[in-house]
């Protein structure tokens, strides 16, 4: 109990101190009345707008009033559209998580197999060709990786579509766009883990007990190896819910990541703050489900 | 043979009317309170559900909408007749005490950004079920024009369901009704049955965000999209080779301009340090003119999505003057006068020289500042012109940064010579904005920002913006400009960017050049 109490301090306190840094550096990119007034208001007519906006505030009153309402769980109101930052943000939540949801399954699905056939079968030309394609999928830019699979699969071929959501077809591309790096990195990183595990005196005990190979791979090495990579995926989530900006952008995915950047370019600040402060407490909850997953892995998590 | 064909188009019929037309842009509207964001996409979007008193037609003429017709009764006051039998989505009628709402709305919210347009009115009431009497604080010849900013919306409605209610369910008078949006991304439209106009061909129309250009041009190539804006012009040949898709374009009223420091003769930033400012002589700007070949750049660079820029203002201008033409390219003549005007090469290393604070002379480098992000291939625009004005020597470089770093730079006057873009329907307002000098009541200048000051011109202007009388207010227009443009060289026009849209074969549209793109503006062939 002792524990949950203080994660969920830790939690707030990291929030806070994001939501603070963010506060302080997006004053730092000049006047917002620049990007959110139009060109057509004469020059009292602005400033009438920064009043409605409270902008002519100091800035040290404008930090108590957003931390005052964002004690409440207030994120503030979006300049440009008028509608709460944060119901914006959820209006575009589920569509980011289903679609790293997917990335990640295609990346598990492929990523994980493909390592542990690389380790087994270390320095055949499996393995060869294996570490190949890791380089290449570490290597290839989203951007480019993204506008190929557009003109390959729905210009050339009009198997798939491009942009926007919808269909079960609309999450292939931007899934598996997302997922090349993905696939690449849990190659990678369980070939080695597993090829770590496999050398250790366990693991010839197993084999010298007269264990089958498949049980010491399975049972023995893998699991061993299942913890970092437990810890990599968790990791991998939060970053891909707070940046996936380019696949968003290219496949117009209506996910919150277009939403942030579209704030970002038009110097939203209330939305682009809600988005930074919901991404803290994605990590942070990622890091603690990640601590469960530990101990239903490893037992000595567990008693400890 | 005639029967079967009757079939046949019937039956293409109802395919049409079960798909919707998909009409993808390069952003989405942020709001659907048609009041709040003054910004080309969000109002483009808006349009479909809402309609004003006037509007632009796309040759620039103002023509009513929900307007029968405006009579003028005084400097400050006008009475507004309404069209009858307009309905609004719910089934109710539009009345004069809705567009009274509406205009005052539009005027006076805190957070409208219509200000621009309608903030001069000070009152709107409504005399009888379809007349408004309009009063304004000063006199106000563009009113019609302004009001195309003023959205009509159901008042009993707004103030039933509030502002909240009414974004998550708009209503308006126009040809398309609100159907579903997810905020920034997409908006489904049915067509309103009732509409007072003319029926829209497509019942049903999606409106979408693809904020790449690549995934635009692959989704009309795919048949995702019907239409798209913003083909950019390294696609325009495979779109036309695509055979089921082809490219429209028109001139656009966004003009892509240069402004050259107008008020320091030392210390402006883009010169060597203590070095003498030369442009404010307008012989030298005319200099930098004459060494900019436009042709070239619009050719080049602008793959032809480009006009030529005579001057300032359109040709759907008010106050346009076909006389008035660009300076001619000419580097050798542009080198000549700055020679002549004591800036040439005296140590022989072929670059022009400026004198110093000191009374030293130090190498003609110029800083050339330009967004990075913001207009159509503007950072190479930019490196053109860098290297146009080395070849009559001046050592010329280019500071391409994103628009969030250029734009409070150039309010803040770090400039020497920017490279930016305008586009506003209204010329009385680019006067008043651009080519009257900085006031200290905020009121006239705001984007003069290398001041550029004529008190001739400032004269002229504030007249124009006084007038009533059209064909007056046009030649006082057209004189400030011609003093202006001619004289003072006050800028240096590039060109119009052109506005351009894809679409697939079978459909019949011509962009429009304020960039609003209406799906009741596109027809089958």
């Amino acid at each position: 109990m002792r524990y949950f109490v203080v994660r969920f301090l830790q939690m707030l306190f990291a929030v806070w101190g994001v939501a603070t840094l963010v506060f302080l550096a997006l004053q730092l990119s000049g006047d917002p009345m620049e990007l959110l007034a139009p060109e057509d208001m004469t020059e009292a007519q602005v400033e009438a707008l920064r009043r409605a906006y409270g902008l002519d505030q100091p800035l040290a009153v404008q930090y108590a009033i957003y931390m005052k309402n964002l004690a409440r769980g207030d994120l503030g109101i979006s300049w440009t559209s008028g509608e709460p930052a944060l119901a914006l943000l959820a209006s575009r939540f589920p569509a980011t998580l289903a679609l790293v949801t997917v990335a990640l399954a295609i990346a598990i699905v492929l990523g994980l197999p493909a390592g542990i056939l690389a380790a087994v079968r270390a320095d055949s030309w499996i393995d060869r060709g294996l570490r190949f394609f890791s380089v290449l999928g570490i290597s290839a830019p989203t951007f480019w990786l993204g506008i190929m699979f557009i003109l390959i699969f729905s210009v050339t071929l009009g198997w798939l579509p491009s942009a926007g959501a919808g269909s079960w077809k609309n999450y292939i591309l931007p899934g598996f766009t997302l997922s090349f790096y993905r696939i690449a990195l849990f190659l990678r990183m369980i070939r080695s883990t597993m090829l770590d595990v496999l050398s250790q005196d366990y693991i010839r005990t197993a084999r010298a007990k007269g264990l089958a190979e498949r049980i010491v791979v399975y049972k023995h090495a893998l699991r061993n190896a299942l913890i970092p990579f437990v810890t990599l995926v968790g990791l991998q989530f939060g970053h891909l819910m707070a940046g996936a900006v380019v696949t968003e952008w290219i496949f117009a995915w209506p996910g919150m990541n277009r939403l942030a950047l579209n704030a970002l370019f038009t110097e939203d600040r209330p939305v682009i703050l809600a988005f930074v402060i919901l991404t803290a407490v994605i990590f942070a909850v990622v890091n603690f489900i990640v601590d469960v997953f530990y101990g239903l892995i490893d037992p000595r998590v567990r008693y400890a | 043979m005639r029967r079967l064909l009757v079939i046949f188009t019937l039956i293409a019929g109802a395919a049409l009317a079960q798909k919707p037309l998909v009409i993808a842009y390069q952003g989405g509207a942020v709001t659907l309170d048609p009041h709040m964001r003054n910004e080309t996409t969000t109002l483009s979007w808006q349009q479909h559900i809402f309609e004003t008193p006037f509007f632009y037609s796309p040759d620039g003429k103002v023509i009513p909408v929900l307007a029968k017709s405006i009579e003028q009764i005084d400097d400050n006051t006008w009475k507004l007749y309404l069209k009858s039998g307009v309905k609004f989505h719910d089934g109710s009628p539009m009345t004069a005490e809705d567009v009274a709402f509406s205009i005052m709305r539009a005027a006076t919210h805190e957070k409208s950004q219509m200000k621009g347009y309608v903030g001069k009115i000070i009152e709107a009431k409504a005399l009888d079920p379809t007349t408004v009497l309009i009063k304004t604080k000063v006199p106000d010849p563009l009113l019609p024009a302004h009001l195309d900013h003023a959205a009509v919306i159901p008042k009993a409605y707004l103030e039933r369901v509030g502002e909240a209610g009414f974004q998550k369910r708009p209503i308006g008078t126009g040809p398309y009704k609100f159907v579903s949006w997810l905020n920034g991304d997409h908006l489904n439209l049915e067509a309103f049955e009732d509409y007072w106009g003319p029926k829209p061909t497509f019942k049903k129309v999606k409106l979408v965000n693809i904020p790449n250009g690549a995934t635009r041009v692959a989704a009309l190539l795919s048949g995702e999209a019907d239409v798209v804006e913003k083909v950019l012009p390294q696609d325009f040949a495979r779109v036309e080779r695509s055979g089921t898709a082809t490219v429209k374009q028109t001139p656009g009223i966004r003009i892509i301009y240069i402004a050259l420091d107008y008020w320091r003769e030392y210390g402006s930033e883009g010169l060597p340090d203590g070095a003498k400012n030369p442009f404010l002589d307008p012989r030298a700007r005319k200099a930098i003119a004459m060494a900019i070949d436009e042709v070239a750049i619009v050719k080049k660079i602008m793959g032809g999505a480009a006009t030529v820029a005579e001057q300032f203002l359109a040709p759907v201008h008010e106050g346009y003057d076909p006389g008035i033409r660009r300076f001619a390219y000419d580097p050798k003549a542009a080198r000549k006068i700055l020679e002549d005007l004591g800036y040439g090469d005296t140590n022989g290393d072929g670059w022009l020289e400026l004198p110093t604070k000191d009374g030293g002379r130090v190498t003609f480098k110029l800083r050339i500042d330009a967004p990075n992000d913001r207009y159509l291939n503007d950072a190479k625009i930019a490196q053109a012109l860098a290297s146009m004005l080395r070849k009559i020597g001046i050592k010329a470089e280019v500071n391409a940064v994103p628009k969030k770093v250029f734009f409070p730079n150039m309010t803040k006057g770090h400039f020497t010579m920017y490279m930016a873009g305008w586009g506003s329907m209204d010329s009385i307002n680019t006067a008043l904005s651009l080519f009257h000098s900085k006031d200290a009541s905020g009121l006239y200048g705001r984007f003069n920002r290398m001041r550029y000051k004529n008190p001739e011109v400032d004269r002229l202007i504030e007249e124009a913006a006084k007038t009533f009388d059209k064909t007056r207010r046009d030649a006082l227009l057209k004189k400030a400009m011609r003093i202006a443009m001619v004289e003072d060289v006050a800028y240096i026009p590039l060109h119009y960017e052109n506005v351009i849209a894809g679409m697939r074969k079978g459909l019949n549209y011509q962009p429009r050049p304020d960039e609003y793109l209406r799906a009741f503006d596109i027809r089958p062939e």
